[in-house]
């Protein structure tokens, strides 16, 4: 009976295999999530009012979208939300006092009233970059001191479908010594996390982090002087590459990092579990995805909307002020209302530039959806056409697009 | 009232003629337009002549009719339209001369056109003329001679210089013999072309025979045993038509080509230095007509390549060496497709192994070296003992007198040896400001400023007559007392300051002795 529940609770399976790249099915508690994946960074809670758990600038528009809100008159658009990635830390965004902080936990977000549209699975991130990152960022405003334990309960309050332990990520000028005491401390929070997760209904990913194989070795082999293998590999589900975020622009290093991670999950018989890369994003994710990485996060499309730029394309941002939305048939352009907003005729700026975000977003996951049907055809021509087609005269990229082609899909020549 | 402008025809045939400078070009003129004539097999002979030399060129080509050989002599009155010369310029190179014979047989009719002192004529401000015959042939057997009489370069044209072995060389790197049309058109037409010399220019051989195309060295992907393994790695990129559409209209790119080391290059013809041949050509007619290397991003990784990318719709300067339109978007856009393609052959895997092959090559090559190089300084370290021969060795001489005898205590805690003061030592305690030089004169003939020396290191103090020099005619307006007894000098210029000498030589020399304790 209990080995049911446990099976229930989780299963990814992979359905199909191009290169190193693979689509899946994520399975938690009976939300089934295709892979490869993004899940896009969404700040549940908000400001100070009774209404707040809807506010929050941009994230209010978004969520608005994602639920079908009357205000944005479209229907819920929810197959873009199958997945949301939100932070402990983002508790600190809006300075909660105690009481706020109480009301938000009291009900998971999927049972709130607001969300009944949500579906999607919810990923909590730990937060370990902003409140053990070197900033001074804490949970000192709602009187609450964090650790392993106080972020556990978040992430369980929140009602998360996948959760991570506390981490403390490294920084690429970390010296060996700091970043052993920081996978030794890291360590001593999966030892509690474990302990206090076993009736966690849902998905644990171990937080991983190194820029390379040795590094990333290493960090296991610290985790393992505290933690045995065998308590690891029963107690976690899947792996979360984190301390990308510094090296986002170095695409080089990127390759490297998943490259190399995924050799380590094989190396420690774990190369069956999902791969989920925290923080990267839009422009890389065909990159990583191709190397064998099964979900990643991003704020991205909420970031270039808040610079006034319009994604055309996975690969082309133009400022909205040249934006042609009679371009693209999304949810979003297709709506003149919407279009009207993007156009800057509305009274606040969240709703002239939430819509962007949104639009951002669905070119995004529109890709993604693109890349898996290349991966399901498990046709290596047909995701080596898809890098012509998408990084062939980006100067930029596509030296790495060559390098992925030729690294996993076997070359031009 | 409207006014059209006029041209000095004279003055015109004058200024094309003389873009084409090179004797060669001649041939390369020649080939280009009996290919165009369907010809299977064309003969060169080239003889000397005083002044010059005498150029025959003969083709089994479909010949010329009335009109085309207006267009031999006219100017800018091509009838060809995308292939190189339909400007009608190229043939214009044979005015350069003292005698035009044209005899040329098609469709049963047979054409004679002569022209007299072209060149001279030319000169006086005179156009020449040619005179036409024509006389009816049985059909069959057509074909065209061209018999250039005396022809003239502007700068001394020297037909000795003319060997087959350069003629050779140039064919196959400017002209439709190094045609790759080849790797793309499995019906493209083989042309045998022959080059006979007279005897006076090169006797070395008969004859010199070649076709139309050229062919890249045998692949040989595996690095070898030798000392340079990957000197022979060749690898072959196969033909490559990309469709490249631009703003205004769509062309066709060909690419195709090969990346090997320098013996896999030498199989090749050359014509001037590698630097100066290999790498990335955009080509027309599939004949090499400008280098586009910054499409290797690398420092002179173009060496290693020799791609060629043809695209008809390159349009060529009058003289033929480089590209017009580069600043057309048709241009812009074939270069971007090349730049991209060969971030493809950079990316190769077996590219990056050919690198990496050179470099470890390059590694053994260099340890081995060391070996030879370490064993000339071990010996003589073991026949002349330690000799400090920089800045560096004299500190390390320093601290191993200071560990290897009781009574010394100098330690080194800082060193730049950028600075004007080397290093910092720490002597009995205290922190010393050291000038180092392997001699002392050092010091002065590097003009160090005394005020902050404590102490001058070096392993000898050199040459005493230098320093007794410095002695006597003083050191930037003070004056320096050498005193060896006192173990320094006496710097007075303001103020006395004494810089004290530490000789390396003799405390290493002293703490070499075993002390005597009895």
């Amino acid at each position: 009976m209990t080995e049911n529940v446990v099976r229930n609770r989780f299963d990814f399976d992979v359905t199909a295999r191009n290169g190193d790249a693979r689509t899946g099915s994520l399975v938690i508690n009976g939300t089934e999530l295709e892979t490869p994946n993004l899940f896009p960074v969404i700040n549940f809670y908000a400001g100070g009012t009774d209404n707040s758990v809807y506010g929050g600038g941009i994230h209010r528009t978004l969520k608005e979208f994602m639920i079908g809100a009357e205000r944005v008159g479209v229907e819920p658009m929810t197959e873009y939300f199958d997945a949301s990635m939100t932070s402990v830390a983002s508790l600190t965004d809006y300075n909660l006092n105690r009481n706020r902080y109480e009301s938000y936990l009291d009900t998971p977000i999927k049972q709130r009233p607001l969300f009944e549209n949500y579906n999607g699975l919810i990923f909590a991130d730990s937060g370990g970059f902003k409140f053990l990152g070197g900033t001074d960022i804490d949970g000192s405003d709602f009187e609450v001191e964090m650790n392993q334990d106080a972020v556990y309960d978040i992430q369980e309050a929140f009602g998360s479908d996948i959760i991570v332990n506390l981490d403390h990520p490294i920084a690429p000028d970390d010296s060996h010594a700091t970043r052993v005491e920081k996978a030794e401390m890291t360590a001593e929070n999966i030892h509690t996390f474990l302990s206090i997760s076993r009736g966690f209904d849902g998905a644990k990913y171990l937080t991983l982090h190194g820029y390379n194989y040795s590094m990333m070795s290493e960090f296991l082999e610290v985790i393992t002087d505290s933690v045995p293998e065998g308590v690891l590999k029963e107690g976690f589900d899947g792996i979360a590459l984190g301390s990308l975020v510094p090296k986002k622009d170095d695409r080089d290093a990127l390759i490297r990092a998943v490259t190399d991670c995924r050799e380590v999950m094989n190396e420690w018989g774990i190369g069956h579990w999902p791969l989920h890369v925290l923080g990267i994003s839009s422009r890389a994710v065909p990159i990583l995805a191709a190397l064998g990485a099964d979900s990643f996060d991003s704020s991205t499309h909420i970031h270039n909307a808040i610079n006034g730029k319009y994604n055309e394309s996975l690969m082309k941002r133009v400022d909205l002020d040249d934006a042609d939305f009679s371009n693209c048939d999304c949810p979003v352009c297709s709506s003149d209302l919407l279009v009207n907003r993007m156009r800057g005729n509305a009274e606040y700026q969240k709703d002239v530039l939430g819509p962007v975000a949104m639009h951002n977003l669905v070119v995004v996951k529109d890709e993604l959806a693109e890349i898996r049907r290349r991966i399901q055809t498990e046709d290596e021509d047909a995701l080596i056409a898809y890098f012509e087609e998408t990084f062939s005269h980006d100067k930029t990229m596509r030296q790495y697009a060559h390098k992925v082609v030729n690294q996993t899909l076997g070359g031009y020549f | 009232m409207k006014k059209a402008p006029k041209v000095n025809e004279v003055n015109e045939f004058l200024e094309i003629a003389s873009d084409f400078e090179d004797p060669l070009e001649v041939i390369r003129e020649s080939l280009s337009n009996a290919y165009d004539a369907g010809a299977t097999t064309v003969e060169i002979t080239i003889l000397n002549r005083a002044g010059g030399s005498d150029i025959i060129i003969e083709d089994d080509g479909h010949g010329m009719n009335e009109r085309d050989l207006e267009s031999f002599f006219d100017l800018g009155n091509s009838r060809k339209t995308d292939s190189i010369g339909y400007k009608g310029h190229g043939t214009k190179i044979f005015y350069k001369s003292d005698r035009i014979e044209v005899t040329t047989v098609h469709d049963g009719t047979s054409y004679r056109a002569e022209m007299d002192e072209p060149w001279e004529k030319l000169n006086n401000e005179v156009l020449p003329e040619y005179e036409l015959t024509k006389t009816d042939v049985r059909s069959g057997n057509p074909g065209t001679k061209i018999k250039i009489t005396n022809f003239r370069s502007g700068h001394g044209f020297d037909a000795e210089s003319l060997t087959y072995n350069k003629i050779n060389h140039y064919l196959k790197w400017k002209t439709i013999a190094g045609s790759t049309a080849h790797y793309f058109d499995d019906d493209q037409r083989e042309m045998e072309i022959s080059v006979v010399l007279d005897d006076e220019i090169d006797d070395t051989q008969d004859g010199l025979v070649t076709d139309n195309r050229l062919t890249f060295p045998d692949e040989q992907l595996d690095p070898d045993d030798s000392m340079y393994p990957a000197e022979r790695m060749c690898k072959h990129y196969p033909a490559n038509e990309i469709a490249v559409e631009y703003d205004g209209g769509k062309t066709t790119l060909q690419i195709v080509g090969m990346v090997g080391g320098k013996a896999a290059r030498n199989e090749l013809p050359t014509y001037g230095r590698h630097s100066a041949q290999f790498g990335i050509w955009f080509a027309k007619d599939h004949i090499k007509v400008e280098r586009l290397n910054e499409a290797i991003s690398h420092d002179n990784e173009f060496i290693h390549f020799l791609f060629v990318a043809n695209c008809q719709d390159i349009e060529l300067s009058a003289n033929r060496e480089s590209i017009r339109n580069k600043a057309s978007s048709v241009y812009k856009a074939i270069e971007e497709e090349v730049e991209y393609y060969l971030s493809k052959v950079t990316q190769d895997p077996w590219f990056k192994s050919y690198l990496e092959t050179r470099k470890e090559a390059e590694y053994n090559r260099r340890t081995a070296k060391q070996q030879t190089s370490l064993k000339e300084r071990r010996e003589t370290i073991e026949s002349d003992g330690f000799i400090p021969k920089n800045k560096a060795e004299v500190l390390i001489a320093l601290e191993r007198a200071s560990s290897t005898s009781r009574g010394l205590s100098h330690t080194v805690e800082d060193y730049d040896p950028t600075a004007d003061i080397h290093a910092i030592l720490r002597q009995n305690g205290r922190l010393r400001n050291a000038a180092v030089f392997p001699t002392l004169t050092g010091l002065f003939e590097n003009d160090v400023p005394l005020k902050n020396t404590d102490v001058a290191v070096c392993w000898t103090q050199g040459d005493p007559a230098i320093l007794s020099e410095y002695e006597r005619n003083g050191y930037y307006g003070g004056d320096l007392k050498f005193d060896v007894d006192d173990g320094g000098f006496e710097y007075e210029n303001d103020g006395r300051q004494f810089v004290e000498v530490i000789e390396v030589s003799e405390l290493l020399q002293g703490a070499a002795v075993p002390a005597a304790d009895d």
